[in-house]
């Protein structure tokens, strides 16, 4: 069975992010094992001479290193994903760099109609960056509006076509991450890279 | 003009801060840079709100004071460090000192990019509903290589790339006053200044009759005020009551201080009534402001209140009406502010300038002849001299509506002087 990590994308204890993660978890049970992962203790990403990283984050990337793929979570704040998550990708690829080549999938829910869309536009041109360079899933976008109605009491999503459309997916993940494992060609190269490449170094 | 700039990294060394020092020094002579620091912010969290903490409020304050704000941006994994949008979330949640604000972008990069899609996403994040910034259109100011840009004092080294920011600095200025005259125009919100005292504050004395005659000694009574021999810690010094008294009273010119909640709560008595330039009487400490002005007066009291509680204005001054050759009497309203930056009330002081020209005029053995070229009505001239020649001391003319001398200051701000 694969294993996933689940990014929590926010560091309120009250999230739906958290609870559309937790329902994954409990929803896609007998195909992956979905763990969940918090952010919330991570300290503001700040560079030092050390390039000291937090303990925290460098379990969190062991985690995500021996994971089949990593769900990311995000909420939408100011048109954008929250500052507690870019930090938290940024001790994620701040001299290791677990996301290189993992495949991704990205689900977002909002209180609004939105469901965090122009969040998760930038989420992706992130993922997207040389220290990070995700695999993340093409065409596929799950965006959960008006969140806080959507889950019923036992934490399971209510309408019935909104749990087709992430059955859907999911399903889709499941074969990307296969396919994925298939792209090998130039994923000792792009880590190469990753590890090499240095903002401060301008060679 | 007066701006605040934010760089949006908090490591050690910051080639955005670089950036950010050298607009600010280079063109000191057109602009006002002040540049905060935004390295004590804590992470965005709301389940535990910090909107009204002393960090969060002085920068606040800072930006809503402010004319306009410069960010400068590094780029990592392709968008704005987490501090700074962390900083934005804060300034979008329970308080939005951004709303309205203009703003321009530029930012440093190690690379040739120079930060272009940072920036791409911090004028998405400025544009959302919470923040409300209003971003220079166009005018990208992006620094590639920046490791190599500056010289060893700090300078920017390229002749071109000053030249750049010189026109897009000159396009912002301009942005600026447009965009901040369009929502003046708008506005009327300083109608809605409460001169009725009705928004106690929390050193406002309360259940004791504003308009009481001894409202000072009732007020004393409540609060266990102290008097006489009770010495007062003061930033700096140590003075009793009395010694205070002693001091106040004999200022060369009329002190009066009116809190944040438009309430007279002082003044320095130092003789009567009928003898001070602007009249006060005992009875009517405690007093609101209706109290003690003229209905006709209370427009522009509300304007001026309302320019310094915004921080549109930091003073405002203007010259008493009728003044004729012996006197030339200068009221000054100046907003006073605590530690974090939070409009406290005002401090106004009431001076004859007459004296003072006359003692120079005498000591240098010059006198005053009128200036052909003068297009001014003497009195806005004049009221120059007195104040200090930053640009806000040109609000004097605001004050009352009848004297629409706002813009001539500058021309005559030697006049009362000496240059005849």
């Amino acid at each position: 069975m694969k294993k996933f990590i689940a990014i929590v994308g926010s560091n309120s204890k009250s999230s739906t992010n958290r609870n559309l993660l937790k329902y994954m978890q409990n929803h896609f049970k007998d195909e992956a094992d979905i763990e969940l992962a918090e952010i919330k203790d991570l300290p503001i990403f700040k560079k030092s001479p050390e390039k000291t990283v937090p303990e925290y984050a460098i379990e969190l990337a062991n985690k995500i290193e021996a994971a089949d793929g990593v769900i990311i979570g995000t909420p939408e704040y100011d048109h954008s994903i929250p500052a507690a998550l870019s930090s938290a990708l940024a001790w994620l690829s701040y001299g290791q760099h677990p996301f290189v080549d993992k495949p991704v999938m990205i689900t977002g829910a909002s209180y609004g109609s939105l469901g965090s869309s122009r969040a998760q536009a930038q989420l992706r041109q992130i993922l997207d960056s040389p220290e990070i360079k995700a695999r993340i899933m093409p065409s596929s976008e799950f965006l959960l509006g008006h969140s806080l109605q959507a889950f019923d009491d036992d934490g399971n999503l209510k309408d019935k076509d909104t749990i087709k459309q992430l059955d859907g997916l999911f399903a889709d993940f499941l074969k990307f991450v296969g396919i994925s494992e298939q792209l090998g060609g130039a994923t000792a190269a792009n880590m190469e890279e990753a590890r090499n490449f240095n903002w401060e170094d301008n060679k | 003009m007066k701006l605040v700039g934010i760089a949006g990294s908090i490591a050690e060394q910051s080639y955005n801060r670089m950036l950010l020092k050298f607009i600010a020094t280079h063109f000191s002579d057109q602009v006002d840079v002040e540049i905060l620091d935004i390295n004590d912010i804590p992470m965005f969290n709301q389940d535990n709100d910090i909107s009204d903490g002393d960090a969060l409020q002085y920068i606040s304050n800072k930006i809503k004071r402010a004319d306009g704000v410069i960010l400068a941006t590094p780029e990592h994994n392709h968008t704005v460090p987490a501090a700074l949008k962390s900083l934005i979330e804060w300034l979008s949640y329970s308080i939005h000192p951004l709303e309205g604000k203009p703003t321009w972008i530029v930012g440093a990069s190690y690379y040739t990019q120079g930060s272009s899609r940072a920036q791409l996403h911090l004028r998405q994040i400025l544009e959302s509903p919470g923040v409300g910034a209003i971003c220079l259109p166009g005018n990208e100011v992006l620094l590639g290589n920046v490791k190599e840009a500056f010289d060893e004092n700090g300078n920017l080294k390229d002749k071109g790339t000053i030249d750049f920011i010189q026109s897009t600095l000159n396009k912002f200025l301009k942005f600026v006053k447009v965009i901040n005259h369009v929502d003046n125009e708008d506005s009327d919100a300083w109608k809605q200044e409460d001169l009725e005292a009705n928004n106690p504050v929390d050193t406002t004395v309360t259940n004791v009759d504003m308009n009481a005659k001894d409202w000072v000694e009732q007020a004393a009574v409540k609060t266990n005020a102290v008097d006489g021999k009770a010495y007062v810690k003061l930033d700096r010094g140590l003075l009793t009551v009395d010694q205070l008294n002693w001091f106040l009273k004999t200022m060369p010119i009329e002190l009066t201080y009116v809190d944040d909640n438009n309430q007279f709560i002082y003044y320095n008595k130092t003789m009567e009534g009928k003898k001070m330039l602007a009249s006060r009487t005992p009875d009517q400490v405690g007093d609101k402001m209706t109290d003690v002005h003229p209905p006709r007066a209370i427009p522009n009291v509300k304007r001026v209140i309302h320019q310094l509680r915004t921080g549109q204005k930091d003073l405002v001054s203007m010259p008493v009406p009728g003044n004729n050759a012996t006197k030339h009497v200068m009221h000054y309203y100046k907003a006073m502010h605590d530690e974090d930056g939070s409009y406290r009330g005002v401090n106004e002081w009431v001076l004859d300038l007459w004296p003072i020209v006359s003692s120079y005029l005498k000591m240098t053995g010059k006198m005053l002849v009128d200036d052909p070229n003068n297009q001014v009505d003497a009195n806005a001239g004049a009221s120059q001299a007195g104040a200090s020649a930053d640009t806000d001391a040109s609000a004097g003319a605001s004050e009352s509506a009848d004297e629409p001398a706002t813009e001539t200051v500058d021309v005559d701000a030697n006049s009362g002087a000496s240059e005849s």
